[in-house]
């Protein structure tokens, strides 16, 4: 049965301006071992179809699992009914989507080995044993191993035309080690980010050398000291914490929704409003950050966003200036875009889509610069790997970052273990204080997932990047 | 009462579900929620999800799977799934088998009124909160939801248990083109408990006593915390109270049983038929529930623990059913008066764990903050950030007022708390 028709049809017949449904069919996989003991081993399926219909200027959406022609049907109607509700209360004001084209096409994500079809005992064996590797040192008292698989099987059809059919996978490993003694527990964790690709991206992660290093750092912060006061001094990050820096201080302030205040009630809104784009200095010359769902292995790498729109690749920051917004085709026109840069995403058939952050990157510095070049380079400063305690205002301008493992640099010198260190700044002075960023031989992506936005809260997964990079005089130090 | 296709998707699990052991849920959730912002509805969506989950254990090989359909085929596809993961799994040298028969507590989680309320009705609530905010000349921002859920709960060891439940929620912010920013919020389980016009009363209240903030030093202040800060913020205990990580070392729980690590003004608790709240009867993994005493008069009395670690250590296991945060009889005037000066805070927000092990939290302040002097509200502050230890906080309250049910499932006081640490100042 051709539901997708049904629908449109008969969206189309009861007066909508426009009309979309996904069908999609969720599969994700958790496996969560806890010290040595299998919590989790869980195989989830959510599929069903959601329709988005626009009537007299206004959203409605409903949303079932059962596939019948009667099912669907009444599913549009009541799609329907609940955007003739919205505008009743949204009187003379009406969306107008960007132009958009319709495309008959499909797209699938590259992968050598299909998470799911490797054998279950293999993952749990290779889990288990870097749950072994770092339980056997003494210190560590707690160790934690998440592996997630999910794919995604998409149908999206609109009334423009499109028939669109995508299957996308992401696989996403990380574990944690504590430390403890009678003082202290200091966590570490093992987070290269989750990748659309298969299996093979763990296997080539070396995981228990990998285990080794994340149990003897745990141990090494344990017995570290903490930093004192805050002051002053130069930060040096890895491209690890810089994913979820920059995903917090320049992906969320950069997407429409907010910035036109459409998030006002639980996620906030943006410093980084209209009047600004092509003249506000959001960084130094050297920062240049790249929206790009084309990214090979980014997890919002999909082809189309469920917009129907094309994945491209734009600066969002050119030259340390903010250049353009991350948008949807509901979004863009509300700043005067005729076009959408196709941001638009939900989590499941049942969501809403809404304005997501793209794929977003820090470009490679031009000149060659390697982490152990900018660490001799430092005279007082803090080398930080990871990501721990992320915390922002809500209009994306004050933050207070942490990470998971810290070394005291002097004179050019890596000197000593930190643990419990923070840093604070705000936009602009952060990206402003960038002065140094490696080549592109240390570039890294980091693939986040579940970023969590919405009311109802959805998650999405998108990739970010960069090389380490040096930023000059910000305030580091202990919590008080 | 529960539905005919839940009873006839739980015979066919167990007809068919030849593990040792076993255990599934069954939920439905009808769900309408309608998005405002900017004085117009830019989301409506309206539907009911279902959803399946089951566990099966060969010895102690154990695999998981879920659908969100009732239909045979999909539950046929899910036995399948869970049955073949157990047989292909590693064993698992903790596993618990299925938790065996238990008294379920009556709750009272689900109001017909509720139920009958329609999609106009909360259309029309959103027009009433739209229509204020253009009298204000500002925008208005939110959310409406209802939901109304079933839950059913079975395994092979005799565990059996069926909950109903309903909740009306509307979060509404209120914002000019500026700096004035406020936001209530609440959720009921009987929509009747809910007036828009005491809560456009007091979000406009709390709007019009907006001033352009001023900026302020960081340091130590005194605080007045309304219950949404008190909610964002003492509810990192949910995760903190855990024994596991409490015995090994890890939080600040440590050998706390029975130390006062809170001071005299700190009780939470959980009660099953507490007025107005909700609270969930029986677990997920099937622990029936009762109340709960977890720290009372600052005294830690009990931390919660999961069937595999109960097990592990020989104890009954248990879980947080509801949040309660004992209050007092103070008013805000009172508390204002108290204090020679300090902040009343609306709301924090981006609360993070700066160390598990010291119970320290950071986060800022959020939809408004004023400074009072001498019993009066002079102006608006500039937003802060806060690093602060959970029991540190608990010990300097000096008042506490009454307990408010701002969501469903947790009531907690106003509190009046003195020396809170603001360490970082914002730009707006």
């Amino acid at each position: 049965m051709d539901y997708l028709s049904i629908a449109l049809d008969c969206a189309q017949s009861l007066g909508a301006e426009y009309a979309d449904i996904r069908i999609q069919k969720t599969k994700s996989e958790l496996i969560y071992i806890e010290d040595m003991g299998l919590k989790h081993t869980n195989m989830s399926i959510i599929h069903g179809y959601g329709i988005r219909v626009l009537k007299n200027g206004s959203w409605g959406f409903a949303h079932s699992n059962t596939f019948t022609k009667h099912d669907v049907i009444k599913t549009v109607e009541q799609a329907m009914k609940v955007a003739e509700m919205s505008a009743k209360i949204n009187n003379r004001k009406s969306f107008t989507l960007a132009y958009e084209r319709g495309y008959i096409d499909t797209y699938s994500t590259k992968m050598e080995i299909d998470p799911f079809k490797v054998p279950l005992k293999e993952k749990v064996e290779l889990m288990l044993e870097v749950n072994k590797t770092m339980l056997n040192y003494a210190k560590i008292r707690s160790v934690f191993f998440v592996l997630e698989n999910v794919n995604d099987d998409k149908f999206f059809a609109s009334s423009l035309g499109s028939r669109i059919h995508s299957n996308i996978s992401h696989t996403y490993p990380r574990f944690e080690a504590t430390a403890v003694n009678e003082k202290d527990s200091q966590p570490r964790m093992f987070d290269k980010g989750g990748n659309a690709a298969g299996w093979e991206y763990v296997l080539k992660m070396n995981l228990i050398d990998k285990a080794v290093q994340t149990a003897e750092e745990a141990i090494i912060k344990l017995e570290a000291d903490e930093p004192g006061e805050i002051r002053r001094r130069d930060l040096i990050l890895d491209p690890f914490n810089l994913g979820l820096t920059m995903h917090e201080s320049v992906g969320h302030p950069t997407e429409l929704d907010r910035v036109l205040g459409w998030e006002a009630d639980y996620a906030g809104v943006s410093f980084a409003t209209p009047e600004k784009l092509k003249n506000y200095r959001y960084g130094s010359d050297i920062v240049n950050f790249v929206g790009d769902n084309t990214l090979p292995y980014g997890l919002a790498t999909a082809g189309y966003d469920d917009d129907g729109v094309p994945g491209q690749k734009w600066y969002i920051v050119k030259d340390g200036i903010l250049n353009e917004y991350g948008t949807t085709r509901d979004t863009a026109p509300l700043i005067g875009e005729n076009l959408s840069r196709g941001c638009s995403r939900a989590t499941h058939y049942y969501d809403f889509p809404i304005n997501r952050i793209p794929n977003l990157y820090l470009e490679p510095g031009k000149k060659p610069l390697s982490p152990q070049e900018l660490i001799s380079d430092t005279e007082d400063g803090i080398y930080i790997e990871g990501k721990r305690s992320f915390s922002i205002d809500q209009h994306r301008v004050n933050f207070q970052f942490s990470g998971d493992m810290f070394w005291e640099i002097k004179n050019g010198k890596i000197i000593r273990p930190l643990k419990d260190v923070l840093y604070k700044s705000n936009n602009p002075e952060f990206w402003n204080s960038c002065d140094a960023i490696c080549d592109e031989r240390y570039w890294k992506d980091y693939g986040v997932f579940g970023c969590g936005k919405g009311q109802p809260m959805q998650s999405s997964n998108m990739t970010h990047g960069a090389s380490t990079s040096r930023f000059k005089n910000i305030r580091v130090g202990g919590s008080k | 009462m529960m539905e005919k296709q839940f009873q006839t998707a739980a015979k066919f699990i167990e007809k068919n579900c030849s593990a040792d052991d076993f255990s599934f849920y069954i939920y439905k959730s009808d769900e309408q929620r309608t998005r405002y912002a900017q004085n117009m509805i830019t989301q409506n969506m309206s539907g009911v999800k279902y959803g399946v989950g089951l566990c099966v254990a060969y010895g102690n090989k154990s695999g998981r799977a879920s659908v969100n359909s009732l239909d045979e085929n999909e539950l046929k596809f899910l036995i399948k799934t869970a049955q073949d993961i157990a047989k292909l799994n590693k064993p698992d040298p903790e596993y618990v088998p299925s938790s065996s028969k238990a008294k379920i507590p009556v709750v009272n989680n689900l109001s017909d009124n509720t139920v009958k309320f329609s999609m106009k009705e909360m259309v029309d609530i959103i027009g009433r909160t739209v229509e204020n905010a253009e009298k204000k000349k500002a925008f208005v921002s939110g959310i409406v939801t209802k939901t109304i859920g079933d839950f059913y709960l079975k395994n092979k060891n005799g565990f059996e248990g069926f909950t109903s439940g309903s909740q009306f929620e509307n979060s509404m912010t209120l914002a000019d083109n500026k700096t004035r920013e406020a936001k209530v919020e609440r959720s009921v389980k009987d929509v009747n408990d809910y007036s828009i016009n005491k809560e456009l009363e007091q979000l406009n209240s709390r709007f019009d006593a907006l001033t352009e903030p001023k900026k302020i030093e960081i340091g130590k202040y005194n605080v007045i915390l309304r219950p949404q800060a008190v909610i964002n913020f003492f509810s990192f205990l949910l995760y903190f109270l855990e024994r596991k990580n409490a015995d090994n070392g890890i939080s600040a729980f440590h050998e706390s049983v029975g130390k006062n690590m809170f001071g005299k003004n700190f009780s939470m608790v959980s009660k099953l038929n507490e007025k107005g709240l909700t609270a969930e009867p029986f677990s997920w993994d099937g622990i029936a529930a009762r109340d709960f005493n977890w720290i009372v008069n600052g005294v830690v009395k009990e931390l919660y623990t999961d069937r595999s670690y109960a097990k592990k250590i020989g104890t009954e296991p248990n879980f947080i059913p509801n949040f309660i945060i004992r209050g007092g009889n103070a008013t805000e005037d009172e508390m204002m008066k108290k204090v020679k000066n300090g902040l009343i805070i609306n709301n924090f927000w981006y609360i993070r764990t700066v160390s598990l092990r010291k119970n320290e939290v950071t986060g800022l302040t959020r939809d408004g903050i004023y400074y009072f002097e001498n019993g009066k509200i002079k102006h608006s502050v500039n937003n802060l950030r806060f690093n602060e230890v959970l029991h540190e906080a608990a010990k300097n309250i000096l008042l506490l007022g009454k307990e408010d049910n701002i969501t469903s499932s947790a009531k907690v006081p106003t509190m009046l708390i003195k020396d809170f640490t603001f360490a970082d100042t914002t730009s707006f």
